[in-house]
């Protein structure tokens, strides 16, 4: 009985090992083929917001159609905080050679999960250029409206000298930012991962432009 | 040390409750509407898809971080005998991930069910066809796939998960399915004295409790960041107290600290 | 050998009288996790559309080799592998929506509509009669899955298809796209297709007269 099931068992094996072969040639063409592809997604996700967040989308496009390139450079910035090091993806952007802004990859948490972002900052972390969201999972149609186009475009401009806060009517100090009705959380989420966020990047990234 | 801790800690109580895997992942839903007739049924199948998940759960991390990514160990090793170094830094293997998991679980049921028929016999007559079926459990694959997103998906190497969080993510998935499980069989033995209508009996009404339950698991969200901000050191940053529906004062604090 | 169904036959039962979703109970996970929106139910029903006749196909073509032992490893190695061709693709083409989709991709390998079509139909009937079937029960769980996801994006969003079909005054009941409102819908509709089905026998009883 044991050399029966013994027996079979090999006389069927070669089956798999065939299939197993055959698919894994299949896969590993696949990988050939789409691996670039999908490499250039992941990367265009961020570096593709990045002209916008630094320029604003008008003059963005307008480099886009005189053609001028837009040198943009990812580094790895390390902030120490509390004895541990923070590290930041930090998008330098030049055009001509000029240093015209940076662009900071960060996440913070929100109501549900955390939310990633991109702020857009100008070359001496004065000014916000813009904000863009990238992954959240907030309670959709009330968290999830801070990634509409209304919402981000109130941070355009806005002066990092003091921290962003939320407030639950008109905005009116150049400091404030309306909240969205129902979804307090999430908006303070947002501007408090802004402001620490810029807080512990405003040293190194000053020194950087300086240094250049 | 400490804000290991804390991370395993916020882990397992975000897969257990608040990210529930049945009633916020809506994984491992077919066991949960087909065993949860009686709560011993539930219990033991609760407790086996514990044990396949973190059996799963260590083999897949293991093969993930030592053969799969780019750069891992064993791979690099392998090919090193084939092409120049260089390259073999870079082999990356994770279009394999999926068939790879997907044996791992196969492998990992067969040895339980080795083991139970060998060690408990009643007990594997009781589960009948449904332990084979385990394999097919979509909380099994998910927990493995959760773990790989968080190797291969980070951007930075030094973020990728290691064995004590996988394994704690593994377990207190299984536990949190077990929960929801236990529960369901408690409520659907009250539903069998019930007058049920008669379209609704059987599937439909278990869809139905098992809204209502998610709908009170929802009162976990915001827990985990609650927790951290409780148990981290005030390192500085921001202190927010949650307000919203599931805060139970429905309390309007909101206090913002902000470094100088 | 009893008789075993056509190819005809097998695709229109995989529509709607042996439904994989309504009737069956197979295959729930993604029924309730993608079916927030209408896009990604249609994209979920396609990737399953592929999966599923490629496995069919591969399986059939191979029934006389397979033995009883081996079988189920072979059928799990087949639809691993299209699976994550399928997830690739996506990845590649569709990458707003793979990351939409997720971890829901591959678990379409664990999905038991597959392994039990490709037990119950592929491995015991010709490739014509296994990609028929592969199809109609495609069809059927698209209809599911837009069924639910119709019901779940009109009520919690207003729209369909990202269109706005509800006025705007319409109070979003946002907890149709939260997981409750995934189980609520999907056992109401449940209870609505049996109840259907009864009703359908009921009366095919009483016009063919007395049948048991």
């Amino acid at each position: 009985m044991t050399a029966n099931v013994k027996t079979s068992f090999f006389s069927q094996a070669w089956l798999v090992l065939i299939l197993a072969i055959c698919f894994g040639a299949l896969l590993a063409g696949m990988q050939i083929a789409l691996g670039p592809t999908i490499e250039a997604n992941k990367t265009n996700e961020t570096l593709g917001r990045v002209p916008e967040l630094v320029f604003g989308k008008d003059r963005a496009q307008e480099l886009i159609e005189r053609k001028q390139t837009v040198a943009i450079n990812p580094q790895s910035v390390g902030v120490e905080k509390a004895g541990k090091t923070l590290r930041y993806s930090v998008f330098e952007t030049r055009t001509d050679g000029e240093l015209a802004g940076w662009v900071v990859k960060t996440a913070g948490q929100g109501y549900a999960d955390k939310i990633e972002m991109l702020i857009g900052l100008d070359p001496n972390i004065e000014k916000i250029t813009g904000i863009f969201v990238l992954d959240q999972k907030e309670t959709p149609g009330l968290g999830n409206k801070i990634v509409t186009h209304e919402w981000r475009s109130q941070f355009l401009a806005k002066a990092t000298d003091k921290p962003l806060v939320t407030v639950k009517g008109k905005a009116s100090a150049a400091n404030e930012i309306d909240a969205i009705t129902g979804a307090t959380i999430s908006s303070k989420a947002v501007t408090d991962t802004i402001n620490a966020t810029v807080n512990n990047l405003r040293k190194p990234l000053v020194d950087k432009a300086k240094g250049k | 040390m400490m804000n290991y801790l804390v991370d395993i800690f916020l882990i397992a109580v975000s897969a257990a409750l608040i990210n529930n895997f049945v009633l916020h992942y809506f994984v491992g839903i077919c066991p949960f509407v087909g065993v949860s007739r009686r709560i011993e049924m539930a219990f033991g199948m609760g407790c086996a898809v514990t044990f396949v998940i973190s059996i799963a759960a260590f083999i897949s991390w293991a093969i993930t971080t030592f053969v799969l990514v780019p750069g891992a160990p064993l791979s690099q090793w392998i090919a090193g005998f084939f092409v120049p170094a260089e390259t073999a830094a870079k082999v990356d293997l994770t279009i394999l991930s999926y068939i790879v998991y997907i044996l791992a679980i196969s492998s990992s049921v067969q040895f339980v069910e080795m083991y139970v028929r060998k060690f408990y016999p009643p007990l594997y007559k009781s589960f009948g066809v449904y332990l084979p079926l385990i394999t097919t459990n979509c909380a099994i694959l998910f927990a493995c796939l959760t773990i790989m997103a968080n190797i291969v998906g980070v951007d930075d190497p030094a973020d990728a998960w290691d064995l004590g969080r996988s394994l704690v993510l593994a377990i207190f998935g299984g536990v949190g399915f077990t929960i929801a499980i236990v529960i369901m069989a408690g409520i659907r033995e009250e539903l069998d004295l019930c007058d049920v209508p008669e379209p609704f009996k059987g599937a439909a009404i278990t869809m139905i409790v098992a809204g209502i339950l998610a709908l009170g698991f929802m009162g976990f969200t915001g827990v985990d960041s609650g927790l951290r901000k409780a148990l981290t050191p005030k390192a500085g940053n921001h202190a927010l107290i949650e307000e919203g529906p599931s805060s139970p004062m429905g309390a309007q604090i909101t206090t913002n600290h902000h470094i100088g | 050998m009893a008789e075993q169904p056509t190819s005809l036959e097998r695709f229109i039962q995989g529509i709607l009288p042996e439904n994989p979703v309504f009737r069956q109970l197979l295959g729930l996970c993604p029924v309730l996790a993608v079916t927030n929106n209408m896009k990604s139910a249609i994209t979920m029903a396609g990737a399953v559309l592929f999966v599923l006749f490629c496995a069919n196909v591969i399986v059939s073509l191979i029934r006389n080799l397979l033995k009883p032992h081996l079988r189920i490893v072979i059928f799990t190695l087949t639809i691993a592998t299209f699976v994550t061709i399928a997830d690739r693709f996506l990845a590649a083409y569709l990458y707003q929506m793979s990351k939409t989709l997720g971890p829901y991709i591959p678990l379409i390998i664990v999905n038991c509509i597959i392994i039990c079509r490709c037990e119950v139909c592929a491995s015991k009937q010709g490739v014509i009669t296994a990609g028929a079937d592969a199809i109609g029960t495609s069809i059927g769980f698209g209809l599911a899955l837009s069924a639910i996801a119709a019901v779940r994006e009109i009520l919690g969003t207003g729209m369909f298809f990202e269109i706005r079909v509800l006025p705007a005054a319409w109070p979003d009941w946002v907890v149709m796209v939260l997981p409750p409102g995934a189980f609520l819908t999907f056992g109401l509709l449940i209870g609505l297709v049996n109840w259907y089905e009864s009703f359908r026998t009921a009366k095919a009883g009483r016009t063919q007269g007395q049948t048991t």
